[in-house]
């Protein structure tokens, strides 16, 4: 399988451990990631506040570079692939809208149509390579790990515009998590939100949101917290001491990863491989459990 | 925005993480002002800007109103009008602009303090437009043509 590969801004500026866990897992998973050359910004919704026009450019040009490819286009971002999804609908609702982006686009060569199929993480992962050949690469597996599956708001809603997994009952990334050796356990509050848009207007509200969700998987005494979106990973693993600060609460330890950096360890990958010297949260003991790595 | 058709039910602020946290900030409470057309009881406080976009009252409002594109409605509104904003809004969209990427790539800390950038991890060059010139002249034309 061949996918145009779209990082995003965060992963590809700031959360390099991430992109660098995908792309060690992947090609060995039979995903072959095409660079997108001359790639930009998803559109970044809180941008369209300041400039909705601006958004829908953006976000068109990339659907069009993926779409010249021939490629579906892979997303690791929660929040870039909602951007695409929402352009979707919006230039298939507004033919001149569409139009004025394509005169806009034809000066780079470019053309959308809305042909380029958009996949998350759960879906390459959890539809398209599947249960069997993750279970095959698996040579390590997490026996006797509990993680709680966070898969992040824009990953499941709106349901309307049709979502990676379901709005009120998602289990694709738990089946990921199991499918490691691992078990990924249900929690209160699993769909909620980890507030990181909130940090321009309120960082302490963050820090207070977030730090409800690793209480709980604290209380419950499970091995750590599993994402796929940079945005969430930020918060819950590069701002956790600072949440245990705002909370008062300094016994809040609680690992983080990203989903592919769990799966690549599970398949025998070294902690370097997968940007895993990176996270921020107490991983090691975890780490040392699995061993070897 | 469809804010006549609220029932004012009370399933938004219940499944909002804010409202609970942030006084004044209630997703039912500013579909009512809105339906009463008294949007400038709160323009100003700040409270539009503390939505998380979790999408929760998106997703279970009863009606076709979505509060969350209501609030998103607003901030567009508050930003033509010039009124007060987290600068974080208009940093982004000029870096998009300028740039094409709301962030330059710049190098992770490890735990144990040590720095990784993007090649020491074995990764390629960020993506970014081929041209700027002409991904930033059609960003601002498109805006021009809307004004």
């Amino acid at each position: 399988m061949r996918v145009a590969f779209f990082p995003g801004c965060t992963a590809q500026a700031d959360q390099i451990g991430y992109e660098a866990s995908v792309r060690a897992v992947m090609p060995r998973l039979g995903v072959e990631l095409a660079e997108m050359e001359g790639a930009a910004c998803c559109g970044y919704p809180p941008y369209s506040s300041v400039s909705e026009a601006a958004w829908f450019y953006s976000s068109a040009r990339d659907m069009a570079i993926a779409e010249a490819m021939g490629l579906p286009l892979f997303t690791l971002c929660n929040g870039c692939h909602l951007s695409f999804t929402e352009t979707k609908h919006a230039l298939e609702k507004d033919a001149a809208l569409k139009a004025k982006i394509n005169a806009k686009l034809a000066s780079e060569g470019l053309h959308y149509e809305g042909k380029a199929e958009l996949l998350h993480v759960f879906e390459l992962l959890h539809d398209g390579v599947g249960k069997e050949r993750i279970a095959a690469a698996v040579t390590k597996p997490l026996t006797g790990f509990k993680f709680g599956a966070h898969p992040g708001c824009h990953s499941i809603r709106p349901s309307k515009l049709g979502r990676p997994d379901d709005s009120e009952n998602p289990r694709k990334l738990d089946d990921l998590i199991n499918w490691t050796g691992a078990q990924a356990v249900e929690y209160p509050g699993k769909i909620d939100c980890c507030g990181s848009s909130l940090a321009s207007a309120s960082g302490k509200t963050v820090m207070e949101i977030a730090g409800e969700k690793l209480k709980t998987i604290k209380g419950l005494a499970l091995d750590g917290l599993v994402t796929t979106c940079p945005f969430c990973f930020k918060v819950y693993d590069n701002r956790q001491r600072a949440i245990a600060t705002t909370i008062g609460d300094r016994t809040l330890e609680v690992p983080v990863f990203y989903y592919t950096q769990l799966l690549g360890l599970a398949m025998g990958l070294r902690q370097e491989q997968l940007g895993i010297e990176l996270n921020q949260s107490p991983v090691d003991p975890v780490l040392a459990r699995i061993g070897g790595a | 925005m469809n804010a006549e058709v609220c029932d004012q039910c009370g399933k938004c602020p219940s499944a909002c993480p804010v409202t609970a946290r942030i006084e004044g900030f209630n997703p039912r409470q500013i579909i009512a002002k809105v339906d009463l057309g008294r949007e400038d009881d709160f323009m100003d406080s700040g409270v539009i800007w503390t939505c998380t976009s979790c999408l929760k009252c998106r997703e279970r409002c009863p009606e076709e109103i979505n509060p969350y594109d209501v609030i998103l409605e607003l901030r567009r509104e508050a930003i033509a009008e010039g009124r007060q904003h987290p600068a974080s809004y208009d940093e982004a969209e000029k870096a998009v602009t300028e740039t094409g990427v709301v962030s330059q790539p710049q190098p992770a800390r490890t735990r144990s303090r040590d720095r990784r950038d993007r090649a020491a991890l074995g990764l390629p060059p960020a993506q970014k437009p081929k041209d700027q010139t002409k991904f930033t002249q059609a960003i601002k034309e498109l805006k021009e043509e809307k004004a």
